[in-house]
């Protein structure tokens, strides 16, 4: 159903929702805009447009740094209770919702559930707001997501000037603006126009046909090393990453506590074994896992690219590396000739 | 376990049973370990399969992943055999037995047993690998699985005479009438009665048939890159050969990212693959 929020009444609804949720929204610290707590008099930060929080949302679910176990006297331990307050995120951008579907197929197996995940996801809700004017750096529509997409969604906030357009796409999602006017058929139309206008005014950043079998073909070609040779191993563009999820578990014996960190591909000793061997023991090597993990392994998993095109690890990158450019040079990769 | 089931990292508590040197250098000790509680035995054995591994946690130090190197009719307890490396494994070595313990598993895909029935099997190991080629001959000598199986073939190598593990049992493998047991050690000895050689070599004197039989091979990276072609030269299909992988591992449930072998996880989709499945994944190992 489409719904009028008017952007007056903005704050107004913010702090309902305070009375039964945590309410999170982007806001400005240190240069960056981070999803936070709304706190009374609280400021949004919605000046900067269509611009991602540096750090993707992945981290109220994943925190950087975890407890899995408290350790107790005499060699023992417990389980840490998972967090279950419910929370309300607003103000995602789409492509961000978007990965957090892809990592629910990670951390909501079947055989395998991941008890802090699922505890997180289930008491958190999602209302999105869709960019209407796509950021330089992002690439959603390229990679299958796109600037208003759905995924992952409970609402999604079209802005229409003095007023957002709200369509609810969940039960939840309905519950949460019970108290709005309807949208008028002509606020609904505008909406859809200033939607795919924003999706057809994002160029297609590289071609994603035929782009898996390029990169499975090519395991060993020199291309790796030529995109790899200004990285400068630092992980930035994995720890901003929406869709990156590995981590290490570590023991903190002096705070008791056997605790996960993010991880990353990008750094030496994340594969490196006791024996000394290690499988990838340069740039080059972790690169290929990278995107070879976004691009090709993602696939085979969940036939869907593992990259929701946000365009962090873009804006981020210390040396300017542009996967963007890695992936339309992979375009000019040998193609495997078919054996007939 | 049973009420927390739930929690894939949530250690089950344990303690040692035994502890004991399983070679003349000391660098490899066995470990078996009981459960605190009987539920948890329970539900252990009834997931276990020859061939899974589980993650050690030694509380304030950390966790390995070690594969499993008993059979569940040996008693209710998981045998592992750990070789000294690193700071969690040096803290494994210290154990004494009472000493509580935590372990994580059954994990992994183990030993396709129930494919195999009616083969004949050729069991292959290397060095400390060889544990969860011995859980798995332990489980076949079971009389109730013996008949399910042809023919038995292990070729055993190491590199010295007193780094061989499990030596009574396998010295009492050779008086049997139901299997063929080569041992291999790298140079020569004194009073050696077997092979001296690799053991890729050690596969090409014994020749294996193939007829019928598939070949599983454990045991440091070297032995197995050279000893699957040697398997593929004697006729074996590369669907009959079966390997068991490693990588560094962390949470042991395919969440951790990092023991990916494109886009299959050796401690989820793994650790055993056969050369079939390898041959479609990157060699990214």
């Amino acid at each position: 159903m489409n719904l009028i929020l008017k952007k007056d009444d903005l704050n107004h609804q913010l702090n309902a929702w305070r009375q039964d949720y945590e309410v999170y929204a982007p806001q400005s610290l240190q240069n960056y805009t981070h999803f936070l707590p709304l706190q009374d008099g609280f400021e949004l930060a919605f000046d900067v447009k269509a611009h991602n929080t540096r750090i993707p949302p992945k981290a109220l679910f994943l925190p950087t740094s975890e407890a899995l176990l408290k350790f107790t006297r005499f060699g023992g331990y417990e389980q840490i209770p998972s967090e279950t307050s419910p929370r309300l995120i607003f103000g995602i951008r789409p492509c961000d919702a978007h990965a957090m579907t892809m990592l629910d197929t990670v951390f909501e197996q079947e055989r395998y559930t991941d008890p802090h995940w699922q505890a997180r996801r289930d008491a958190t809700l999602l209302v999105g707001l869709g960019c209407h004017e796509p950021c330089q750096t992002g690439f959603c529509t390229t990679v299958g997501s796109g600037p208003f997409n759905h995924a992952g969604l409970d609402a999604i906030l079209t802005d229409l000037g003095d007023i957002f357009l709200v369509e609810t796409l969940t039960e939840k999602g309905e519950g949460l603006f019970s108290q709005l006017e309807t949208a008028t058929e002509e606020q609904s139309a505008q909406a859809s126009v200033l939607q795919q206008a924003a999706a057809a005014s994002m160029p297609i950043a590289f071609e994603t046909e035929g782009l898996k079998e390029k990169l499975d073909q090519n395991f060993d070609n020199p291309y790796w090393e030529e995109i790899s040779r200004s990285c400068l191993s630092c992980g930035v563009c994995t720890f901003l990453c929406p869709t990156c999820f590995c981590f290490d578990i570590v023991d903190e014996a002096q705070r008791g506590e056997r605790v996960r960190n993010w991880d990353t591909c990008m750094f030496r000793t994340y594969s490196l074994e006791a024996s000394g061997h290690n499988p990838r023991p340069s740039r080059v090597e972790r690169t290929r896992q990278r995107l070879s993990h976004k691009y090709t392994y993602w696939v085979d998993q969940i036939n869907q690219i593992g990259c929701t095109g946000c365009g962090r690890c873009v804006r981020y990158c210390p040396v300017g590396l542009d996967i963007r450019a890695m992936l339309r040079k992979a375009h000019q990769l040998p193609s495997e000739v078919a054996h007939v | 376990m049973s009420n927390e089931a739930h929690n894939p990292y949530l250690p089950i508590p344990m303690h040692v049973l035994h502890a004991y040197y399983e070679s003349n250098d000391r660098s490899l000790k066995t470990l078996e370990l009981s459960f605190d509680d009987p539920q948890d035995a329970r539900e252990f054995f009834a997931a276990y399969n020859p061939g899974q591994f589980c993650l050690l946690s030694v509380i304030g130090k950390g966790e390995s992943a070690l594969g499993v190197a008993s059979a569940a009719w040996e008693g209710d307890f998981v045998r592992f055999t750990i070789q000294k490396m690193g700071s969690v494994t040096t803290a494994l070595h210290e154990l004494k037995p009472g000493d509580p313990i935590g372990i994580r598993g059954p994990l992994g895909n183990g030993f396709p047993l129930e494919a195999w029935k009616g083969k004949n099997l050729v069991i292959i190991g290397g060095g400390c690998a060889f544990s969860t080629l011995y859980a798995l001959t332990k489980h076949l000598h079971h009389p109730s699985n013996r008949g399910d199986y042809g023919k038995m073939t292990v070729i055993y190598g190491t590199r010295t005479s007193g780094l061989c593990m499990y030596k009574q049992d396998i010295a009492a493998w050779h008086q049997r009438d139901d299997m063929e047991v080569h041992q291999a050690i790298d140079v020569p000895e004194q009073d050696w009665l077997h092979h001296v050689g690799y053991v890729p070599d050690v596969v090409k004197e014994v020749k294996p048939s193939p007829v019928n039989s598939v070949a599983v091979v454990c045991g440091p990276p070297i032995m197995t890159k050279y000893t699957l072609p040697a398997l593929v030269e004697l006729g074996f299909t590369p669907e009959t050969i079966f390997t068991s992988l490693e990588k560094r591992m962390k949470c042991g449930v395919g969440k951790c990212g990092r023991c990916n072998l494109g886009p299959k996880y050796i401690c989820k989709d793994g650790p055993v693959f056969s050369l079939a499945d390898l041959n479609d994944l990157p060699a990214d190992l």
